[in-house]
C-alpha cells in the first residue's frame, strides 16, 4: 500500500481505442458508436482491464475488437447471457454489451425480458439499422413492415418489433436513444446508462449505409431528430416514456426515455447479501459430504 | 428387494428408511425408484439391494417382491423380475389368491396374502401408515435393522408429533409380529454387515453438485430438465455459501452462456442437463472450444430422442456428446460408473477442464444421478485440484492470450487482469487474438487445439482394467452399466472363464494405445452398454482395431441388463470361439 496520495490515473478517449482496423464500410454509423463509447469510458475512467465488453454477431458485434477492454465477439445472439455470467460471477467488473438488432431482438430476443428482470448492472447497446448487414441486406426484426430487401423481394410481410417499447415494458429502468448524428448526445446517454445501476439499455439509430435505407442515413437523422429533453420530457414517468415509444420507427426521439429515480437493488447486490448471510454459518468446502452421513 | 404400489402408498418412503437404516447399520445398500410418467399419484416403485460387500448394481431377480396391488406392480415389467427364488408378499385385500397371483410362467419359492392396510388402519386408523408395516414385515422376515428403522422413524417422525409417530411404531410392530407368527419355510436372515460404522446415503445428482463445489465451482447456470434438476437444487441451496451464485436461465442456452461467461471471467463454472437440453447448449459448447475456455457440462442421460423416457436411464447420448458440433472439435468426455465414483470423475472433469482449457462434457445417467447408495465417508484431501494456467508478469509484458506452445496450453487471463486484455472470440483468431480468415492460422490453431489434449488418452489412471492380461475373454462397459458387467465379471471368472473388464472414466477421446494393449490378448467378449445402437463399440470401432470375436451387447434403456445376461453371453461367445467365426456381428437387439 502506498501512502503517497498519487491522483487516480486518468483515461482518454483514445486510451480505449484499439489499433486494430473496423471492417465496417466507410460511412457505417458503427464508427460513431464506437467513437461515443471511447468518450463514455473516458469520462467514467476505470480502466480498460476492468471492462469486459461483450457482442455476438454481426457488424456492429465487431465492436469489443476496437476498444482496449477485454473483449468476447461471440456467437449469434447470445452475447446478453454471456455478460450477466461474467457480471455475477465478477461484479467489480464493468460490463458492457452490443449488437445489431437482428442479434438482440430476433435471435436473440427470449434473452432481453431476462436481462431486464434479473437486473444485473450491465449496459446494452444495440445498434439498430433496421437490416442484416452482414450477411448482406436480409429483413430485420426492426425492419419495417413492407421493405423490400433481398429475402423480401415484394415486400415483407411483418411488423417490425418496437425495442424500446419492449424493453419498456419488460421493466427496465434504464432506457434511451441515440444517434451518431449527435454524437455529444449520443455519449452523454452511453454514458448515462453505464453509471445507472442495474441493467440500462441503449438503443442506437446506427444508420448501415450500404444495405440501409436513403432516408434512415445520418443527414436524415440530423435533420428529424428531436431531443426528449427540449420536448419537456419527464425520463421519471414510464408511460409518458412508452408513450413517446409508440413513435419508434416515426419520429426519432434521443436521450432518455426513462430512468427510474429509485433504482431497485441490482441482483449482484442481492447475491452479495446472500452470500454474506449464508457463508456465516457454512462448514468448510472440504467438509461438503458431512451431510450425507446417516447420523 | 423390489416394491411396487400406488402413489399415494408411500413404497418408495419405506424404501427410503429401509436403506437409511441400512446405511446407519454400515451395511452396503443402493436404491432405485420408478415411476409411471404421472407427475403425481399413479405407480411407483423401488428396488432396494442389501449386502455385507460393496454392492455394483441393482441386482437382477428379486428375492423379495413386495405388492401393494397387482395392477401397479406388474407395470413394471422387466424393472422387478421375479423367479423362483423369489419370496413374494402382497396385500391381501386385493383379493387374489396365493395360488393365482398374475405373475406368468414363475411360481416363486414362497408367497404371503398379508392385511397390510388393514393392519395400517388397525394401528394407526390410517392407510397411510401402509409403509410401517411393510417395513415390520421385513425387519421380521429378514432380520433386517429392526432398532435403526424405529429410530429412523422416530428422525422422520419428530416433527410431525409423538400422536404420528407412536401410530406408525404400532404399525411396524404389527408387521413385524406378523411375520414372527408365519414364519419363512425357508428361514433367510441378512447377516450382520461387516463393517461398523455409519455410511453416507447420497445420489449420483447431490454428489456431483457437492463434488463440483468441492472443486471449486463458483458458478452454476441451469434449466431445469429430468433427470439432473437436483444438481442445480443443490447448488441454489450450498454455493451462496462459498461466495458463489446460480442463475436459473431463460433456457439452456442461456445457462451455458453464463457458465461460459464465468468462466471467461477466471472462475470455475458449470451447467447440467440432460439430452434434449444438451442439444441447445451446442452451438456455445462450439465457442468454448475455440475460445479455450474451461467448463464443464454434464448430460444426465435419460431414454432419447427427444423426449424420449425422461425418467428412465439409457446411454444413448455419447454421438451427442463426442460428435454434435460445428467443425473439428476434440472436446473430454468423462463417464462415472457409480455415485461414489461421481465424486472423483467430477473432480476430475473440473481438473481437465481447467489444466486444458477446454469444456468437458460429464455423461452421467439417470440410474446414477438418482439412484441412492451408500458411500464410505470421503477423505476430501486426497483430492487435488487444479486451476488454470494464469500468465505471469512476464508474459503479461506483451501478451498474447492464444500463444503457441509446445504443449499447445497458453496461459489465461481473465478481465481485472493488468495486461492481460485480449479479444475472446467464436471467430477463428491469431495467437493475439485478433480476427483472422488466414487458412494457415486456422490449420495451426485447430492443431494446438488438438495437441493440448493428447497426452490424456495416455492417462491410464482414467481406466479402471481388472484381471488376468493375458486373458483371452474381455468384457468392456461404461457408466452405471459398468456395475453390471463388474458383477458379471466376478462371477465369470468365479466359473473359471478367464475374463478382464475395462472401464472407461475417460470415454472420449477414445485411448487408442490403451485399448490396443487390453485387446491384444483378446479373443473374443462384449462391449456392454444400455443403447440401441451400442454407441461406445461404434466409435471404439472408429480408432481401434476391435478384435473381431468382440461384439457389442446393447440393449435399449429401460430395458435393464442383468449380469447374469452378461455371463451368458459371455459364455456363448467363449463356446462360439471353438468353432470359427462367420463374419464379424453386431448382436444389437430388437
Ligand atoms: C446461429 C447463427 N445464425 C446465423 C448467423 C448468420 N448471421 C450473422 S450476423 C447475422 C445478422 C446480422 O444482423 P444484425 O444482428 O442486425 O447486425 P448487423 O450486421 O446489422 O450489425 C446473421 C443472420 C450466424 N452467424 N449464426
Ligand atoms: S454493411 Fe452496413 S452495417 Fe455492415 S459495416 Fe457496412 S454499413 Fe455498417
Amino acid at each position: 500500500m502506498t501512502t503517497t496520495n498519487a491522483p487516480l490515473p486518468t483515461y482518454q478517449a483514445k486510451d480505449y481505442k484499439s489499433e486494430l482496423k473496423p471492417i465496417w464500410c466507410p460511412g457505417c454509423g458503427d464508427f460513431g458508436v464506437v467513437q461515443a463509447i471511447y468518450r463514455a469510458l473516458a469520462a467514467i475512467g476505470r480502466p480498460p482491464h476492468e471492462i469486459a465488453f461483450v457482442s455476438g454477431i454481426g457488424c456492429s458485434s465487431r465492436i469489443p475488437g476496437y476498444t482496449t477492454a477485454y473483449g468476447f465477439n461471440s456467437v449469434h445472439g447470445r452475447a446478453l447471457p454471456i455478460a450477466q455470467g461474467i457480471k455475477v460471477a465478477s461484479p467489480e467488473l464493468l460490463v458492457l454489451v452490443a449488437g445489431g438488432d437482428g442479434d438482440g431482438f430476433s435471435i436473440g430476443g427470449g434473452h432481453v425480458a431476462h436481462a431486464v428482470r434479473r437486473n444485473t448492472d450491465i449496459t446494452y447497446i444495440v445498434m439498430d439499422n433496421q437490416i442484416y448487414g452482414l450477411t448482406k441486406g436480409q429483413l430485420s426484426p426492426t425492419s419495417p413492415k413492407g421493405l423490400h430487401t433481398v429475402t423480401s423481394e415484394y415486400g415483407s410481410l411483418e411488423e417490425a418489433v418496437n425495442p424500446l417499447l419492449y424493453v419498456l415494458a419488460y421493466g427496465a429502468n434504464f432506457v434511451a436513444q441515440g444517434t451518431p448524428a449527435d454524437m455529444a448526445g449520443l455519449a452523454e446517454v452511453i454514458e448515462a446508462a453505464i453509471r445507472f445501476p442495474g441493467f440500462s439499455f441503449v438503443n442506437v439509430q446506427s444508420p448501415c449505409v450500404t444495405f440501409g435505407e436513403d432516408d434512415q442515413q445520418v443527414k436524415n437523422h440530423r435533420a428529424t431528430m428531436q431531443s426528449l429533453a427540449k420536448l419537456g420530457h419527464d425520463p421519471t414517468d414510464r408511460l409518458a416514456a412508452m408513450g413517446l415509444a409508440q413513435k419508434y420507427g416515426k419520429e426519432l426521439h434521443t436521450g432518455v426515455f426513462y430512468k427510474n429515480p429509485d433504482p431497485p437493488p441490482t441482483m449482484n447486490a442481492l447475491i452479495k447479501e446472500r452470500q454474506q448471510v449464508l457463508s456465516e454459518k457454512a462448514p468448510p468446502r472440504s467438509r461438503i459430504f458431512d451431510r450425507f452421513l446417516q447420523t | 428387494m423390489g416394491m411396487a404400489g400406488s402413489g399415494g402408498d408411500g413404497i418408495v418412503s419405506a424404501g427410503e428408511s429401509l436403506i437409511s437404516a441400512a446405511a446407519y447399520e454400515g451395511y452396503h445398500a443402493m436404491m432405485t425408484k420408478s415411476f409411471g410418467s404421472q407427475v403425481r399419484g399413479g405407480e411407483s416403485s423401488c428396488r432396494v439391494r442389501l449386502s455385507t460387500a460393496r454392492v455394483q448394481n441393482p441386482g437382477g431377480t428379486l428375492d423379495v417382491a413386495i405388492a401393494l396391488n397387482w395392477e401397479d406392480f406388474l407395470k413394471f415389467g422387466a424393472e422387478l423380475p421375479v423367479s423362483g427364488d423369489t419370496v413374494v408378499i402382497y396385500d391381501s385385500k386385493t383379493g387374489v389368491e396365493p395360488g393365482q397371483i398374475p405373475l406368468v410362467g414363475v411360481t416363486p419359492k414362497e408367497v404371503f396374502a398379508v392385511p397390510i392396510g388393514e393392519m395400517a388402519r388397525r394401528a394407526a386408523g390410517t392407510d397411510k401408515a401402509k409403509n410401517s408395516v411393510v417395513l415390520g414385515l421385513i425387519a421380521g422376515w429378514f432380520g433386517i435393522a429392526p432398532g435403526s428403522i424405529v429410530r429412523g422413524l422416530n428422525k422422520k417422525f419428530a416433527k410431525k408429533g409423538p400422536e404420528l409417530l407412536a401410530a406408525n411404531e404400532r404399525a411396524f410392530h404389527l408387521g413385524e409380529e406378523f411375520a414372527k407368527e408365519h414364519p419363512l419355510a425357508t428361514p433367510r436372515a441378512m447377516a450382520p454387515p461387516t463393517s461398523s460404522g455409519s455410511k453416507m446415503l447420497t445420489d449420483g445428482n447431490d454428489m456431483c453438485a457437492a463434488a463440483a463445489i468441492l472443486a471449486g465451482c463458483e458458478f452454476f447456470g441451469g434449466y431445469p430438465i429430468t433427470p439432473s434438476t437436483e444438481i442445480m437444487q443443490f447448488f441454489t441451496r450450498e454455493v451462496w455459501k462459498y461466495g458463489g451464485a446460480v442463475v436459473q436461465a431463460e433456457d439452456e442456452i442461456a445457462s451455458i452462456g453464463a457458465a461460459l461467461g464465468a468462466s471467461f471471467a477466471g472462475k470455475k463454472a458449470m451447467t447440467a442437463t440432460s439430452g434434449p437440453g444438451m442439444a441447445l447448449k451446442t452451438e456455445i459448447l462450439g465457442l468454448a472450444t475455440i475460445a479455450e475456455l474451461p467448463l464443464v457440462i454434464v448430460n444426465v442421460q435419460r431414454g432419447g430422442p427427444s423426449t424420449g423416457l425422461p425418467t428412465k436411464p439409457e446411454q444413448s447420448d455419447l454421438f451427442q456428446a463426442a460428435f454434435s458440433a460445428s467443425g473439428d472439435v476434440l472436446r473430454p468426455i468423462l463417464a462415472p460408473t457409480s455415485v461414489a465414483d461421481t465424486v472423483d470423475v467430477t473432480v476430475e472433469a473440473f481438473n481437465i477442464a481447467e489444466h486444458y482449457q477446454t469444456p468437458v462434457i460429464l455423461l452421467s445417467d439417470q440410474e446414477i444421478a438418482q439412484r441412492k447408495e451408500t458411500v464410505d465417508p470421503i477423505d476430501t484431501s486426497r483430492f487435488t485440484f487444479i486451476e488454470r494456467k494464469r500468465p505471469t508478469a512476464v508474459d503479461l509484458q506483451s501478451y498474447a492470450r492464444f500463444r503457441m506452445t509446445e504443449d499447445g496450453i497458453s496461459p489465461i487471463s481473465h478481465p481485472g487482469m493488468k495486461g492481460g486484455n485480449y479479444q475472446g472470440a467464436g471467430i477463428e483468431h491469431n495467437e493475439q487474438g485478433n480476427p483472422t480468415a488466414s487458412g494457415k492460422v486456422h490449420a495451426a490453431m485447430n492443431a494446438k487445439r488438438f495437441r493440448k489434449l493428447a497426452p490424456l488418452q495416455r492417462r491410464r489412471d482414467l481406466f479402471r482394467i481388472d484381471g488376468d492380461p493375458d486373458a483371452p475373454f474381455a468384457l468392456v462397459s461404461w457408466g452405471s452399466i459398468a456395475g453390471v458387467c463388474r458383477e458379471a465379471y466376478l462371477r465369470a471368472t468365479a466359473e473359471g472363464l478367464a475374463v478382464k473388464l475395462l472401464v472407461p472414466w475417460l470415454v472420449y477421446p477414445v485411448a487408442e494405445e490403451i485399448y490396443r494393449e487390453f485387446f491384444g490378448s483378446v479373443r473374443a467378449g462384449l462391449v456392454v452398454e444400455a443403447s440401441h445402437q451400442g454407441q461406445l463399440y461404434r466409435i471404439l470401432r472408429m480408432y481401434v482395431d476391435v478384435p473381431r470375436g468382440v461384439t457389442s451387447f446393447a440393449r435399449d434403456g429401460a430395458n435393464p441388463i442383468q449380469p447374469g445376461d452378461v455371463v451368458e453371453r459371455l459364455r456363448a461367445a467363449a463356446l462360439a470361439l471353438q468353432s470359427p467365426p462367420s463374419a464379424q456381428q453386431i448382436a444389437c437387439e430388437e
